[in-house]
């Protein structure tokens, strides 16, 4: 492997875990969003022919009950696979195949948020990064890191992410309100403002999601979208912590950074797949 | 074999397109799915263009708010208010639309309230809207509150089912005031389309009577509120505190609920341009406080020690209730301390007090209808902080004011504690219209000093944070599967009957969709419940001072702790004669007067005192 290629999985491998990393700290600290799709009448039911009474389905009060504990228990399968995200090759095949599973993880936690914000469509694209993410480095592991399969889905991911968001920002869908909230608490702007700086990043969003699929303008387009997944993740700690909070607020904050690195490792994979060093290193590969 | 650019474009436009089919074929559907409301704002005609309108009156001053549906640009931004009198309409006010909400709100001082007068809203030469200014009932004897909260419009668990059964029962017992305590509204991000359907729903109701609006949580469109004197909230979830949306917003959505209310106490605004509106409305004789015990609260994220999976829930039963009670947290603030300060000392045509509010002062439910289950205790209550608790209590007791509040999606009546139990106020949160988040009080341990026969989670209890509470009911909703029908899931209204005769109290519970008229129907289990004014301050370990004779009737009385200066209460009497309840030990200075206490009777009055004649004339 060549050392562009190394750097490639690196991102790969570092946006993979990473995500499976933030995720493993709600499932472990806060509380991650299944509320909406395990507390339900059909879901008790369920859990009633399966022999769990309401006590033991909700929690006594000394004891966190069968929904909380298993949410909890989800963190051991996200750190597992966050684990086999610095470590799985093509050849383990157990852990190539748990990287696919944690792949059904995040879908899963992404469709509970989905159904949350009342099954907007937007909110389960925009997962697509994180959804994906784990494919991209299992195709990358398989068929190679600049393989067609990777680098298609790579883009679609990248396209996922950047359209849902887009969809938001430009109020398509009614747009978060932290959305404008982080935009005035970061940049000190008005809600005017906030909502045109708003309208204008997700106008840009789905620039590129085209510009990646214009030879011309992919770069770029890359190369903006990897900053401003950064930006965008990195706005929820700027935003929110602050010295006079227990711990300054990082255990409220940082994994929203953390989970969020496809984010900008996806942009910044297929900047430097495409940049000249890469192909040059391509190139000089197949030579 | 395609090429790999060829392959991406493909696979990226079908992304694309399924993204937009999906948002094509979800607003065709979006009025037929299952759960979902229809919030369309209808096309109407331009003589309908007044959705409804709410008002009070207060001190000879009518304020009163029309909700427009929008105009369009070509059409007049000006909206009369006429009186009949005479059989003749005469213009009273005019005022300017609003366009960002578009409200039209009125104000006219020197209101003549002896007497009732129709009045309408006027818009160009097509659009009127008819109701009634009611007379200030000073000459009835008991006057009557029914309270709402919680107005989901959801299918899912009956939230789109008709409100003629709530609209028919209001008439019927011709209530004096409609208090609606929060959650009119429930969508988000379309307050303006979700409120004119409220306005259609109850304003029939609203029309022709006083009506007061408590904008909470979901009306400024988001799940929880510590407001944080007008912080940007930036955490899901807003635990970190402050306002989710835009301070325009919020703006705009009280302007539409709350505009119509007496002016506030003290108007300076908060953070972001919010405005106030924490205020008192005197009618019928009793003076009633509405509060707002969200704006100035204080987030919990990041201020208390983390003790379960939400910033704002404690899951820990083992955990310190102490070391939640963090200094620096704000439930009320100061300026709506001073206020109430201020207020319960204030007894000019008032025979009674009450206080409204968005919810109560205690964690008041045990199991939480989410997968959070049961809660040791929920930071979105009044019972935290518990020192900006007990000071709200202990203000509010000052006027022996009763607490009117919703917000818990579960009825229920509380005698509060401070320093002990049942030493302050009563508390009666009022069932949702149609409840959307089910909750349950089912305390572990049996209450002490329970009533005979009653239900084992009744009695003295400590709520998650410690505080003493004394539950009388709670209209616990079915055991899980609750199911979707209104009543299983305990929706109803509250009515609250001040009779100022008698200066008793009593709390109503009703369920959905039966006539509360009718003898045969029964409320929830624990309603009625009748308690005296006098109920919300009197400790038990408390004596008795020597019974005060006076010449003339209902005169004010106030007790003030000599050596510390400080005033325990203050009243209006029942009658000629007082028997002042205080401390067992100390002395205290009695004040009276027919409106003001501003001449003292006793000096240095100390429990089991002999009686007093006292001559106010």
């Amino acid at each position: 492997m060549n050392r562009v290629d190394f750097y490639l999985l690196l991102c790969l491998r570092l946006g993979t875990c990473l995500c499976f990393a933030g995720w493993a700290w709600v499932h472990y600290y806060w509380e991650a969003p299944y509320g909406v799709l395990l507390w339900s009448d059909s879901t008790f039911e369920f859990a009633q022919s399966m022999g769990i009474d309401w006590d033991a389905y909700v929690g006594t009060g000394a004891d966190d009950g069968w929904v909380q504990t298993w949410i909890g228990r989800l963190f051991w399968p996200y750190l597992v696979c966050a684990v086999l995200s610095l470590t799985a090759g093509r050849k383990s095949w157990l852990q190539m195949v748990g990287l696919a599973g944690g792949c059904g993880l995040l879908v899963f936690v992404s469709y509970a948020k989905y159904v949350a914000a009342q099954r907007q469509p937007p909110m389960f694209i925009e997962h697509g990064g994180q959804m994906l993410m784990p494919i991209v480095l299992w195709c990358a592991l398989v068929f190679g890191v600049r393989h067609g399969a990777t680098i298609a889905t790579a883009c679609v991911a990248f396209v996922m992410t950047f359209a849902g968001h887009g969809c938001y920002a430009v109020g398509l869908w009614p747009t978060p309100a932290t959305f404008f909230a982080m935009t005035s608490v970061v940049l000190g702007v008005e809600y005017e403002t906030a909502k045109s700086l708003l309208l204008v990043a997700g106008i840009l969003d789905f620039v590129v999601c085209v510009g990646i699929l214009i030879p011309l303008f992919r770069r770029p387009s890359a190369a903006y979208a990897c900053v401003w997944g950064f930006l965008t993740a990195l706005a929820r700690p700027v935003a929110g912590m602050s010295p006079s909070l227990i711990y300054w607020g990082a255990d409220q904050y940082i994994h929203e950074t953390v989970l969020r690195a496809p984010h900008f490792m996806l942009p910044l994979y297929l900047l430097i797949v495409w940049s000249p060093l890469g192909k040059q290193q391509s190139q000089s590969s197949t030579d | 074999m395609l090429d790999t650019r060829i392959k991406i474009w493909l696979v990226c436009c079908f992304v694309l397109s399924a993204l937009m089919s999906n948002a094509y074929s979800q607003g065709n559907r979006q009025n037929n799915r299952r759960g979902r409301a229809d919030l369309k704002i209808p096309e109407v005609a331009k003589k309908d263009l007044i959705c409804f309108a709410l008002y009070t009156v207060h001190d000879r001053q009518l304020k009163l708010t029309a909700q427009l549906y929008p105009l369009a640009a070509d059409d007049d931004r000006r909206v009369r208010l006429e009186i009949e009198k005479n059989g003749q309409w005469t213009q009273v006010a005019t005022t300017q639309v609003i366009e960002q909400g578009w409200t039209a709100p009125f104000r006219v001082q020197d209101w003549d309230d002896s007497r009732s007068y129709r009045y309408r809203v006027v818009h160009g030469s097509e659009a009127t809207y008819e109701g009634t200014i009611r007379k200030n009932p000073v000459d009835k004897e008991e006057i009557v509150i029914a309270g709402f909260t919680g107005n989901s419009i959801h299918p899912v668990h009956g939230g789109d089912i008709s409100r003629q059964d709530i609209i028919d029962n209001i008439n019927k017992i011709d209530a004096d005031i409609l208090f609606f305590s929060g959650d009119q509204v429930y969508d988000h991000n379309r307050h303006y389309a979700a409120w004119l359907k409220f306005g259609r729903d109850f304003g029939s109701i609203i029309k022709d009577r006083p009506t007061l609006c408590l904008p909470d949580d979901h009306d400024v469109g988001q799940p929880n509120l510590w407001g944080e004197s007008g912080k940007i909230s930036t955490l899901s979830g807003a635990a970190d505190g402050g306002y989710a949306r835009p301070g325009v917003y919020v703006q705009e959505v009280e302007r539409a609920q709350t505009s119509h209310l007496p002016d506030p106490a003290d108007p300076h605004k908060i953070g972001q341009g919010i405005g106030v509106w924490f205020t008192n409305l005197n009618w019928g004789n009793v003076d009633i406080a509405i509060l707002e015990d969200r704006k100035f609260k204080t987030g919990p994220a990041g201020r208390v020690p983390k003790q379960g999976p939400r910033p704002d829930h404690i899951r820990n039963p083992d955990y310190d209730p102490a070391s939640v009670d963090v200094d620096g947290a704000v439930l009320l603030g100061e300026r709506q301390l001073r206020f109430i300060d201020a207020w319960a000392q204030d007894w000019r045509q008032a025979k009674m007090k009450i206080a409204v509010s968005q919810t109560i002062f205690c964690g008041g439910a045990h199991i939480h209808g989410s997968a959070n289950g049961r809660l040791h205790a929920d930071m979105d209550s009044n019972g935290w902080p518990q020192s900006g608790r007990n000071r709200a209590l202990a203000a509010l007791r000052k006027g022996f004011a009763f607490h009117y509040a919703g917000d818990q999606h579960l009825a229920t009546i509380f005698h509060h504690g401070v320093d002990e139990h049942r030493d302050a106020i009563w508390s009666f949160c009022v069932p949702s219209i149609a409840n959307l988040y089910l909750r349950w009080w089912e305390p572990l341990e049996g209450g002490e000093r329970r009533e005979a026969g009653a239900p084992e989670y009744t009695g003295d209890h400590l709520d998650g944070f410690g505080n003493k509470v004394t539950n009388y009911a709670a209209a616990n909703p079915e055991k899980m599967p609750a199911g979707n029908i209104l009543n299983t899931r305990s929706a109803g209204f509250g009515v609250v009957r001040l009779n100022t005769k008698t200066r008793s109290i009593t709390m109503e519970c009703w369920p959905r969709n039966v006539d509360i008229t009718d003898p045969a129907t029964e409320q929830y289990l624990g309603w009625p419940k009748t308690i005296s004014q006098l109920d919300n301050y009197n400790p038990s370990s408390w004596g008795k001072l020597g019974t005060l004779s006076f010449d003339v009737s209902d005169p004010v009385v106030q007790l003030v702790e000599t050596d510390s200066g400080d005033i325990l209460y203050t009243i209006r009497v029942q009658g000629r004669s007082f028997t002042p309840h205080a401390p067992k030990s100390g002395a205290f200075h009695v004040k009276a007067g027919k409106d003001k206490p501003d001449a003292v009777v006793v000096r240095n009055g100390k429990v089991g005192d002999p009686a007093v004649s006292v001559k106010l004339r």
